[in-house]
């Protein structure tokens, strides 16, 4: 990690305190958790405050963390139908009544700063909402408003203070929000021509998902922290 | 008097002036645009989620795919977030190969745009022009790849391999006489440096007859200039980067500023606009392309100088050659494991932009220590430009839309994903 | 004169040579065809493909009837309307967003009307198969008649598919069954 970037962990300790969580990077990144209460609190003070001065805001992106160093591939026996057969993938939808895992959904947010040449990460957990929800940062960035619709209609993350909190990349009347870890790649709809009713009509998706290389976790003592650390690696 | 309604028209998303599938929706008043609603999404491909299902190396075609005329600098944000995760850097000559084609890449980007553009509001000859010299630079593309377009040429740990020594050949034909291969194999006798000198040689002339075509062409000032500004501040408010960044007047470059790869040891400038209008970006993308120009020149010199390797030697990330799986074991084994299972990225997260020919373009890789990235997230340019469409196109013409989605730059594989 | 001497000829043929046509025509002043190798002459020689680019072999298409390759040279004229062409290149990734409106501008485009299927995605989904939003393959949407395969197919790739649906027009009969 750079000087610059010291000093701008030391700033962000010393101005926001309790309220911004420091999260150590591996690849000299700095990365803040906010709680949600303190989004927009944090977020102006990052925007305004001469010693930060985070004028834009890069990106916004919701992420699902359901699957997180899970490895899906656990079999022993040989088959024929290839990698698929070791990866067990069960739905996991949850009702409108149930409550989420409070680390599974979370927002990053990316900044950046042209009068200092900084960038900084912020992220924010959305809790146990079902659905999760967030309070926008559009009045503070405007050019969050269709990165948050983007995280809506992908994660279901809903933006309180919205303008125009639509769907803006899947089609018009999808159902479900594609990018959480439970929602099949293959979906649940494709789309053919009815030649009866005379229109392109959806139906049933009649695919197999199929698994090319299975997803695996691999401990490797060159990228341990601790040896990094000491020197060793 | 009776009240005359705004009313609503629908354009796209089959318009060829739309550059790809942009549906738009726009409140008319007569022919003054009161509001207009962008529907983008028409070529959403769940780039992203594919990308969690495969691994870490097979998704760089994917990048290729995303702003399918800057092919290259797109693979080149993906490839350095892998490597800032695994905490690895290419070789020196694979740095310079890789700006080099990074210049190639905005040099073909910014002539489509150029091409397209004219032809939207108006001039046709520009789209011929430019595309003579595409074909040049995608020739460049193939001899080096292989593919004309996406090229998947760029990997963790350096590019796939060498510059080739010879230039594909046209041959005689029925069609074509001696005299007439000759002419066109002319610059085709060496190698690919060659081929790639004798083209920055000519370029700023080809350049030069854009600009005759363009900057003092009355219609085409009439269609550019004050037709969508947009204020320094405001630029910053929604996102903008790159040429309409910086036709808005601010020196922001990541090349510059925070330096990838050999930028640093290349001598550019960096043009900036006054007025923000579409004719100042034209303007900034026009010296753009004559900057890359002398960017690859310099690559050049230092590439026929400097031989070396080109990829790292580190099997466990880069592939054994063919010829050692021959007669060692362990690059067997290295070679199988690569190509089954891929490797795995330690866990941690990292974002990494580069100045690609849009603007920032810019990749987040969550890792969870999988051979697979369990979040990709792609910033794209052109998603923060579109969707400041509304407030660029407010209060102008009806015809003036098609300027403003010009100038935009927009490519829907990038904005969809 | 010229009359019974064509006349005897024999049957109508759907392909001929223009170079006897030529003479023909230099000799007496008239042909005598088919009208089915005129009607088939007439399409092939002006075969007008309605712009559909959806994604990257748009690029390609575009490079097609730009400089190098000119499709112009082939009677080939990109029209921006369904209603004055009578051929769809389907050039990219189509979308499950998208298919309604493709059809659509399937439908609006006069008879007699050919498809061409340009690269993977639009063939059979290519790359983007196991997407949830994209259509695998445009011919769940449309009637295809040529498919180019490629990712995305090279320009002269395109010509080559231009050429084959030139030949599948050519043995098509509308008159004569």
């Amino acid at each position: 990690m750079t000087d610059r970037y010291e000093t701008l962990a030391t700033r962000l300790d010393e101005r926001f305190g309790e309220q911004v969580t420091l999260v150590p990077s591996t690849c000299g990144e700095i990365t803040i958790e906010v709680a949600r209460s303190d989004l927009i609190a944090v977020a102006t003070g990052l925007r305004n405050d001469a010693d930060f001065g985070f004028e834009m805001l890069m990106d916004v992106c919701g992420i699902d963390y359901l699957s997180y160093g899970k490895a899906e591939w656990a079999t022993s026996s040989a088959t024929g139908t290839g990698f698929s057969r070791g990866v067990e993938r069960e739905p996991v939808i949850l009702d409108e009544a149930e409550e989420f895992d409070p680390r599974r959904f979370a927002v990053v947010y990316h900044l950046l700063s042209l009068q200092h040449n900084m960038r900084l990460r912020m992220r924010v957990y959305t809790g146990t909402d079902n659905p999760p929800i967030v309070r926008s940062v559009v009045d503070i960035w405007n050019s969050a408003n269709w990165f948050e619709r983007e995280a809506f209609d992908l994660y279901g993350i809903l933006f309180e203070g919205h303008p125009d909190l639509r769907r803006i990349l899947t089609d018009y009347g999808f159902i479900g929000h594609p990018f959480r870890k439970d929602f099949p790649l293959t979906g649940n709809v494709e789309v053919s021509y009815d030649s009866d009713k005379g229109r392109v009509a959806y139906q049933p998706v009649s695919i197999e998902p199929r698994t090319l290389v299975p997803k695996v976790i691999r401990e490797d003592n060159r990228y341990s922290q601790d040896l990094k650390d000491s020197g060793n690696g | 008097m009776a009240e005359i309604q705004s009313y609503t028209m629908n354009f796209g998303p089959q318009h060829p002036a739309a550059h790809g599938v942009l549906r738009l929706v726009l409140e008319l008043d007569g022919e003054v645009i009161q509001k207009a609603d962008p529907h983008v999404g028409l070529l959403h491909r769940a780039t992203e989620k594919l990308c969690e299902s495969k691994p870490f190396s097979q998704n760089i075609g994917y990048m290729d795919r995303l702003d399918y005329v800057s092919m290259m600098c797109n693979e080149h944000g993906y490839v350095l977030a892998i490597e800032k995760l695994l905490g690895i850097s290419p070789p020196i000559r694979a740095q310079y190969i890789r700006v080099m084609f990074d210049e190639i890449t905005r040099v073909l980007n910014h002539l489509m745009w150029l091409g397209a553009h004219g032809l939207d509001i108006g001039a046709m000859t520009i789209f011929l022009y430019c595309f003579r010299e595409r074909e040049d630079l995608m020739d460049c593309y193939e001899a080096v790849s292989g593919t004309r377009m996406h090229a998947t040429y760029y990997r963790p740990g350096g590019v796939y391999r060498d510059l080739p020594e010879t230039m594909p050949k046209y041959q005689e034909s029925r069609f074509r006489s001696n005299k007439e291969v000759q002419r066109l194999n002319a610059s085709r006798e060496g190698s690919l440096l060659d081929f790639i000198e004798a083209f920055t040689e000519k370029f700023p002339r080809c350049v030069d007859e854009y600009e005759t075509l363009l900057t003092d062409n009355r219609i085409w000032k009439q269609r550019t200039v004050n037709i969508g500004v947009v204020s320094a501040d405001r630029a910053m408010q929604l996102g903008f980067s790159g040429p309409m960044l910086r036709g808005s007047g601010v020196a922001w470059d990541l090349r510059k500023k925070q330096p990838y790869e050999v930028y640093d040891q290349l001598d550019f400038d960096i043009p900036i606009g006054t007025n923000g209008d579409c004719y100042d970006r034209y303007l900034v993308r026009v010296e753009e392309m004559r900057q890359s120009n002398q960017i690859i020149k310099q690559c050049i010199d230092w590439l026929r100088e400097n031989p070396g390797p080109v990829m790292l030697d580190d099997h466990k990330i880069v592939a054994p050659k063919r010829i050692e799986m021959k007669d060692d074991m362990e690059s067997l084994i290295h070679h199988f494991k690569l190509f089954t299972e891929g490797y795995c990225v330690p866990e941690g997260e990292a974002y990494s932009a580069v100045e690609h020919p849009k603007g920032e373009f810019g990749v987040y890789i969550v890792s969870d220590g999988a051979n697979k990235p369990y979040r990709v997230k792609i910033r794209a340019p052109g998603f923060a430009h579109i969707s400041a469409m509304s407030e660029m196109v407010e209060g102008h013409m009806l015809a003036d839309v098609v300027a403003v989605i010009g100038t935009q730059d927009i490519v829907f594989g990038e904005v969809d994903r | 004169m010229g009359l019974t001497s064509a006349a005897e000829a024999g049957p109508p043929r759907a392909s001929h040579s223009p170079e006897a046509a030529g003479d023909s025509l230099q000799k007496n002043g008239f042909v005598v065809t088919s009208v089915d190798a005129v009607m088939n002459w007439a399409r092939t020689g002006s075969l007008w493909p309605m712009t559909f680019g959806l994604a990257c072999c748009a690029v390609e298409m575009m490079q097609a009837g730009a400089s190098r390759y000119d499709l112009d040279r082939f009677g080939i004229i990109f029209r921006p309307s369904p209603r004055q062409s009578d051929c769809m290149i389907v050039a990219g990734t189509l979308t499950n967003k998208m298919a309604p409106a493709l059809r659509k501008v399937y439908d609006q485009m006069p008879e007699p009307r050919w498809v061409v299927s340009m690269g993977s995605c639009a063939n059979g989904g290519g790359y983007y198969h196991y997407s949830y939003a994209v259509v695998r393959g445009c011919d769940r949407i449309v009637p295809v008649d040529v498919y180019v395969p490629g990712c995305p197919p090279t320009a002269e790739a395109l010509i080559y598919g231009l050429m084959q649906l030139q030949n599948k027009i050519r043995r098509t009969s509308t008159i004569s069954r």
